[in-house]
C-alpha cells in the first residue's frame, strides 16, 4: 500500500501509535471465537515445518559433507534449532511480530508475555495477524520459520566453523536479521508490506535471507582446505535423498500452512506446492542432461528443493500452472547458481545454500510480481515492489552477517584450526564420530 | 609319454610315502597340478633327509625333474603381499574412475 500524502502519512503514523496500546487491551477473546480446524492445521503445519528442519534439512546437509564431519553439521543443525528457539521466545516473537513501527516491533510479547490461556474465563490471547487462532499456535507456527532459516546458513559453513561460535551466530543472527526482515515483511506495518512486497511464506523472509547471509558466512570463513583441489566425497547421498524428501512433505506445511486456514487457499497452496517441487527437480534434470549428458541423484533432490524455495513466495498467489512453470524456471536457475555461478563468485559455499536458496527465493519473489492472480488472492503485482524487496533484503542480509560474524569472531574465534579442520570436526569439536 | 612318466613317477612316489612316512597323497592331482607335485617333492625329501632314505630322495628328484621350470610357467608372477594390498588399499579408498573430478570445487 503507498501513501501519495503528508496527510496519509500521519493518518497511519497516529494509527500506528495507537496499536500497541489496541493489542494490549484486546487480545483476548472467547473460546468460541476460535475456529478449531484452522488452528489444527496451524499446529500440524508447525510440526511439518519443525520436521523440515529436523531432520530434513539435517539429513539433506549431513549426506552431503566428508565423512569426518557428518556429525558436526547434524549438531549444529538441533543446536541452531535450540538457541533460535529460545531466542524467539526471549524477544524475537516480539520484535517480529508486534506492530511498533516500519522497522521493528515492540516488546508488548518479550518471553511471550500476553499469551495468555484462562479456563476460567473462557477467553485466550490471539495474535492481530490471525485472530481466528490462538496466538500461542500463531507464535509456534513463525518460531518454526524461524528455525529453518538459521538451520539453513549451516550449509554455507560447514565443515570448518567452530560449534561454539556458531551458536553464538546463530542467536545474534536470529534476533539482528531475521526478526527484522520478518517484520518488514510480514507485520502490516512493515515497511516491505505497506510498498506491497508478497512474500506467501518467506521466500525473502527465509530463503533470499538464508542464502544471502550464507554466502556471507562463506566469504568471511575463507575456502576449506583443499578446496578446489581435493574431491570432497559425500558421506550418503542417501541421507540427502531421504532429508529431501522430508523437505518435500513437510513444505506442504511451509506454504500450505501460511494460509493460517484450512480451507480452499490452503488446498491450492499445497497443490502448487507440489507441482512446483516436481517442475523443479526435472529443470534441474534437464539441465543436467543437457551440460552432462546425465540426471544425478544430487540433482534431482537440489532441484525439487530449488522449485520449492522458489514457489514459496508465491505460493497462496498463483494457479498451478504457473507453480510448475516458476518451479521448472528455478530448477534451471538454480542448476546455474550451483555451478557455473558458484565458479564465477569464487565462494566456498560448502553446500551451495545462496546458489539454491538466495536464488531461489529471488527467482520466485520475482516471478511472484509476475504469475500473481488477482482472482486468488485479491492481490495485484508490482515486480517494482518484489524487487525492492528482494534486493533490500539480500544487501541488509550480507551487510549484517558479515558484521555478525565480526562481531562472534571477536568472542570467540569462527574458524577451527587446520588440524582440526584435517582431522574432522566430529572428533575435534564432538570427540564423536559415525560407525563406519 | 612325459605325461605318462609323470604319472608313473607320481604313483611310486605315493606307494613310496605311504610305505615308509605313511603320508597319503593324490597321485592324479599329483600328476595334473605343478604346485601340489612340489609340495609333495619337499615333503618326500624332508622326511629322506630325516630317516637318511636315499631311494625316497631319488624318488622325488625323479618328479622334480618332470616338472615344468620357472621359465616355463604360464601364470604371471605374483607381486608381493604388501604391495598387492596397498593398491588394493589406494584403489578403494580413491572414487570410482569416472568421479576423479567429480566432487572437486563443487558438489553439483
Amino acid at each position: 500500500m503507498k501513501m501519495h500524502n503528508t496527510l496519509g502519512w500521519m493518518g497511519l503514523a497516529a494509527a500506528l501509535m495507537a496499536l500497541p496500546v489496541w493489542v494490549q487491551a484486546q487480545h483476548m477473546v472467547g473460546f468460541d471465537e476460535i475456529r478449531g480446524a484452522d488452528t489444527a492445521w496451524v499446529l500440524v503445519s508447525a510440526a511439518l515445518v519443525l520436521l523440515m528442519t529436523l531432520p530434513g534439512v539435517a539429513l539433506f546437509y549431513a549426506g552431503m559433507v566428508r565423512g569426518k564431519n557428518v556429525l558436526n553439521t547434524l549438531a549444529a543443525v538441533l543446536g541452531a534449532a535450540c538457541v533460535v528457539s529460545v531466542v524467539w521466545f526471549a524477544v524475537g516473537y516480539s520484535l517480529a511480530f508486534t506492530p511498533g513501527n516500519r522497522w521493528l516491533g515492540g516488546l508488548e510479547r518479550i518471553w511471550f508475555a500476553g499469551l495468555d490461556y484462562q479456563l476460567a474465563a473462557q477467553q485466550l490471547s490471539v495474535s492481530h495477524m490471525a485472530v481466528h487462532i490462538p496466538e500461542a499456535a500463531y507464535a509456534l507456527f513463525q518460531l518454526t520459520f524461524a528455525i529453518i532459516t538459521a538451520a539453513l546458513i549451516v550449509g554455507a559453513v560447514v565443515e570448518r566453523m567452530r560449534f561454539g561460535a556458531l551458536m553464538l551466530f546463530m542467536a545474534l543472527w536470529s534476533l539482528c536479521v531475521y526478526v527484522p526482515v520478518a517484520h518488514w515483511v510480514w507485520e502490516p506495518g512493515g515497511w516491505l508490506a505497506r510498498m506491497g512486497a508478497l512474500d506467501f511464506a518467506g521466500g525473502a523472509v527465509v530463503h533470499v535471507n538464508a542464502g544471502a547471509a550464507g554466502l556471507a558466512c562463506a566469504c568471511y570463513l575463507g575456502k576449506r582446505t583443499g578446496y578446489g583441489r581435493e574431491a570432497f566425497q559425500p558421506y550418503n547421498l542417501g541421507w540427502t535423498m531421504l532429508g529431501a524428501c522430508l523437505l518435500w512433505v513437510g513444505w506442504f506445511g511451509f506454504n500450505g500452512g501460511s494460509a493460517l486456514s484450512a480451507d480452499g487457499r490452503a488446498a491450492l497452496a499445497m497443490v502448487v506446492t507440489h507441482l512446483a517441487a516436481a517442475g523443479g527437480a526435472i529443470g534441474w534434470a534437464a539441465g543436467e542432461w543437457m551440460f552432462r549428458r546425465r540426471v544425478s541423484l544430487l540433482g534431482l533432490c537440489s532441484g525439487l528443493v530449488a522449485g520449492l524455495v522458489a514457489v514459496t513466495p508465491a505460493a497462496g498467489f498463483v494457479d498451478m500452472g504457473s507453480g510448475l512453470l516458476i518451479g521448472a524456471m528455478a530448477g534451471l536457475v538454480c542448476y546455474w547458481g550451483a555451478t557455473g555461478f558458484k565458479r564465477w563468485l569464487g565462494a566456498d559455499d560448502s553446500l551451495d545454500v545462496f546458489g539454491v536458496h538466495g536464488l531461489g527465493g529471488m527467482v520466485g519473489s520475482i516471478l511472484t510480481g509476475v504469475f500473481v492472480s488477482s482472482t486468488i488472492s485479491g492481490a495485484s503485482g508490482n515486480l517494482l515492489a518484489q524487487t525492492v524487496a528482494v534486493v533490500a533484503v539480500a544487501v541488509y542480509s550480507f551487510v549484517a552477517t558479515c558484521v555478525l560474524m565480526w562481531l562472534t569472531d571477536r568472542v570467540t574465534p569462527v574458524r577451527v584450526e587446520l588440524h582440526d579442520e584435517q582431522q574432522g570436526l566430529d572428533i575435534t569439536q564432538h570427540r564423536e564420530h559415525v560407525g563406519q | 609319454m612325459a605325461n605318462s612318466e609323470r604319472v608313473a613317477t607320481a604313483a611310486h612316489l605315493h606307494v613310496a610315502l605311504r610305505r615308509k612316512a605313511g603320508r597319503v597323497t593324490d597321485t592324479d592331482w599329483m600328476a595334473e597340478n605343478d604346485d601340489y607335485a612340489r609340495e609333495v617333492v619337499r615333503v618326500a625329501r624332508d622326511k629322506a633327509r630325516e630317516d637318511g632314505d636315499a631311494q625316497l630322495a631319488d624318488l622325488a628328484s625323479k618328479l622334480e625333474a618332470l616338472l615344468p621350470t620357472g621359465a616355463q610357467l604360464a601364470s604371471p608372477s605374483v607381486p608381493p603381499l604388501a604391495q598387492r594390498a596397498s593398491r588394493n588399499l589406494r584403489e578403494s579408498n580413491a572414487p570410482g574412475a569416472g568421479d576423479a573430478e567429480r566432487y572437486i570445487g563443487g558438489l553439483r
